[in-house]
């Protein structure tokens, strides 16, 4: 192989090393920025839709208890606006399914609201649920709970999603830093083994030929440095060799 | 030393691991894992330094044995840190430690493992896992010679530097014949293996995989529970028949199935083999019984599988040998320490030298009895030399003086006794499971940093019988290089 070729065969191979590392380093930093991205955007909105509905199923229970007690302005008030506050962080929800199966929870949480929100809906002040503390617990509390378990169960899988992602983007920075530190101490021990072969089969010859010529000039000894390659620096050593043997002829000759 | 011509061998071998390394990238493709990247990027980063000594350094004509023992120990520690590549990739349970040990385990097919949850790798990882067993199996020089075409004398060197004395005097063919008996034995057992557990209802993958680990007796299974995990009689029976024939001699393998040859079972160490894993099994079975199991099939069932797992130096597991009674837990460190035959893919002190121990035993009483008597050792009608005696007894002192010396060392750094002694018996002996915390159905993850160092060190020192890594770490070997 010639000469020209072996160098460059070096610096490729170092700058093929170094880029394919650099190219998966950033291919793996894009994907942790995906990630927390996914995380922020998915699981959090998710999260924060329940904890909303939460909030607003307390409300509306507190509203009920006003009903009970008599207290339509205040007790219709709170729930009318703790209803909106559910329907609104319900629509973040259901417009924000990112986990398989999340949709399964979502409809949970849908059918259970409905057949809670029905108890509650029609009058209940002057009627004969006013006071009723025993048509409270038979009837509303047991949905109220379905209802709150549901959403609570939406937040924990989105919670878990979280963590797991979390934990995931721990492995995804080892493997965005590590290409990187492979290919540093790949790249340190190509660059000595690079020297050495530099020095070995260029550098030494180069050396070894001039060392051969001045023994040749200052003492007529015959040109001798051998070549183990056959590139360049072989046909420079022959080129050298062959002037010498001729240089001695003619000087015999004279 | 020509350092030149050292990494032009070495760049063969980076070649083949490359080679290897691609093919679970293909597997990692096929299966649709995470894997392809650390296993791709491995794979350039060792076909560039494997193929960048061969642009520059010409072919030797020959090599020293100096030169042949440096070109051999070198490409097994390098190897061994090109296989721990894929593993740093991926992270996870891998600090560099742990992928160090896990790649010197499948290498030198000792098959103990620091993972916990195996089945948590993806395909391509499991499937690098496994490879390193085939390659570590037959010996990575031995493998490159074996596919790569004739070096000349450069191969025979190589070869005499790769196998033990034991080893080379064993086979009675020349060099080429003989790697060739050699690949054909160990992929032909591979693939005879692979298609019975296909046909038993296992996957393709785990059957080649289980396969590799089986040949190669090292012991990585894709599964946590090992064999077990199968829970099936069939595939444990088709196991245990692979297990015994990997622990035979590779020749009288050969010679039994193409030139129709009785040797085999008139072989003295074949015969010493099988009796003592039968008695091995047979004390076992009776010990477990009505202690472990109820049952005098389950005793045998489980009794035999494990007895011969670690007396053909495999190391698979179909139960928690750790809480067996002490009579035959006894007779599982024995079996660690003497595994198989010479010849095979099997580690350990080797069958062989006990029966050369054993006779030379004899010779010596029969010496106090006729003093003047001129007896000779001879086995299969071949005679051995005193001086061939000496090394053989001498090796076993210097294997039991490194499992001494090593057992002290993880004592000091917190491990229990029968933890310590058994792990450093199984990983010298190339076996994989020790006892205690360390057992069958155990790990080496909580054995600390510098432990796992000195377990690694004597995987390496039983592949490779010893004094081929101690003398590449003797000044000498390297001096010679200034000398010239």
């Amino acid at each position: 192989m010639k000469l020209r070729l072996k160098i460059l065969s070096g610096f490729l191979i170092l700058a093929l090393m170094l880029s394919i590392a650099g190219v998966w380093s950033i291919y793996e930093l894009k994907s942790i920025g995906t990630s927390v991205q996914d995380l922020l955007s998915d699981n959090y909105k998710s999260i924060n839709a329940s904890k909303m509905m939460i909030e607003a199923l307390e409300r509306e229970d507190s509203g009920l208890l006003l009903l009970l007690l008599g207290n339509w302005q205040e007790g219709r008030r709170i729930i009318s606006s703790a209803d909106s506050l559910f329907e609104a962080a319900f629509i973040i929800a259901a417009n924000n399914i990112t986990i398989p199966g999340e949709e399964l929870y979502v409809d949970s949480i849908r059918i259970k609201y409905q057949a809670y929100k029905e108890l509650w809906q029609g009058p209940i002040i002057d009627t004969q649920k006013q006071g009723n503390i025993n048509w409270y617990f038979q009837t509303l509390h047991e949905p109220f709970l379905a209802v709150k378990t549901s959403v609570k169960n939406l937040g924990t899988l989105n919670d878990q999603f979280m963590f797991k992602t979390a934990s995931e983007l721990q492995s995804k920075a080892n493997r965005a830093i590590m290409p990187g530190i492979v290919a540093i101490i790949a790249a340190l021990v190509f660059t000595f083994l690079f020297n050495f072969f530099v020095n070995y089969y260029f550098v030494s010859p180069v050396i070894k030929i001039t060392a051969s010529i001045k023994k040749f000039l200052d003492r007529k000894a015959p040109f001798d440095a051998r070549v183990e390659t056959r590139d360049e620096i072989y046909d420079l050593a022959e080129s050298i060799s062959n002037l010498c043997n001729i240089t001695k002829t003619q000087a015999t000759e004279q | 030393m020509r350092l030149n011509i050292v990494f032009r061998y070495i760049g063969f071998v980076f070649l083949i691991n490359a080679a290897f390394l691609l093919v679970a990238a293909m597997i990692s493709i096929i299966y649709g894992d995470q894997a392809l990247r650390p296993l791709l990027y491995s794979s350039i980063v060792t076909a560039l330094f494997g193929v960048f000594p061969l642009i520059f350094v010409p072919p030797a004509k020959s090599i020293t044995n100096n030169e042949g023992l440096v070109i051999i120990v070198s490409s097994w520690l390098l190897s061994c840190l090109v296989g721990a590549l894929p593993y740093v990739l991926w992270g996870g349970e891998f600090s560099f430690t742990n992928a160090w040990f896990e790649s010197v385990s499948g290498y030198t097919t000792t098959g103990s493992s620091i993972l916990t949850n195996i089945e948590a790798l993806p395909s391509g990882l499991l499937f690098w896992r496994a490879t390193t067993h085939f390659l570590g199996g037959m010996g990575i020089i031995i493998f490159a010679l074996s596919v790569l075409p004739s070096m000349g004398i450069v191969g025979m060197v190589l070869y005499r530097s790769e196998m033990s004395l034991l080893v080379q005097e064993s086979f009675r063919q020349n060099v080429r014949t003989t790697l060739r008996i050699l690949f054909t034995i160990y992929v032909g057992l591979i693939l005879m293996e692979t298609l019975a557990l296909v046909l038993c209802g296992m996957n393709l993958f785990d059957a080649l995989t289980h396969s590799f680990a089986t040949i190669a007796t090292g012991g990585f299974s894709s599964k946590n529970d090992s064999i077990a995990f199968y829970n099936s009689s069939t595939i444990e029976t088709i196991v245990i028949i692979f297990m015994i024939l990997s622990g035979m001699h590779f020749g009288l393998l050969f010679t039994a199935i193409f030139a129709r040859s009785k040797d085999i079972y008139k072989s003295t160490v074949v015969r010493y083999y099988l009796l003592a894993l039968i008695i091995g099994v047979i004390f076992t079975t009776n010990n477990l019984h009505g202690t472990q199991y109820q049952s005098w099939v389950d005793a045998l069932r489980y009794g035999a599988f494990q007895i011969i797992s670690i007396g053909t130096s495999t190391g698979f597991a179909t139960t928690d040998s750790s809480v067996w009674p002490s009579l035959a837990k006894i007779l599982l460190i024995f079996f660690a320490l003497q595994c198989a035959c010479a010849g095979s893919t099997s580690g350990g002190i080797k069958a062989d030298r006990l029966v050369m121990f054993g006779k030379a035993v004899l010779k010596q009483l029969k010496l106090l009895q006729h003093p003047r008597a001129i007896l000779a050792v001879r086995i299969d009608n071949k005679i051995f030399q005193d001086d061939i005696l000496a090394m053989g007894i001498l090796f076993i002192c210097v294997y039991l003086s490194v499992v001494f010396i090593a057992t002290i060392f993880l004592i000091l750094l917190g491990v229990d006794l029968l933890s310590a002694f058994s792990g450093v018996v199984a990983t010298t002996g190339n076996v994989g499971p020790g006892l205690g915390t360390v057992g069958s159905t155990g790990n080496f993850n909580h054995i600390p940093v510098l432990g796992k160092w000195v377990l690694t060190g004597t995987m390496l020192l039983g592949r490779l019988e010893i004094y081929g890594l101690i003398i590449f770490f003797l000044p000498y070997i390297w001096k010679t290089r200034t000398k010239r």
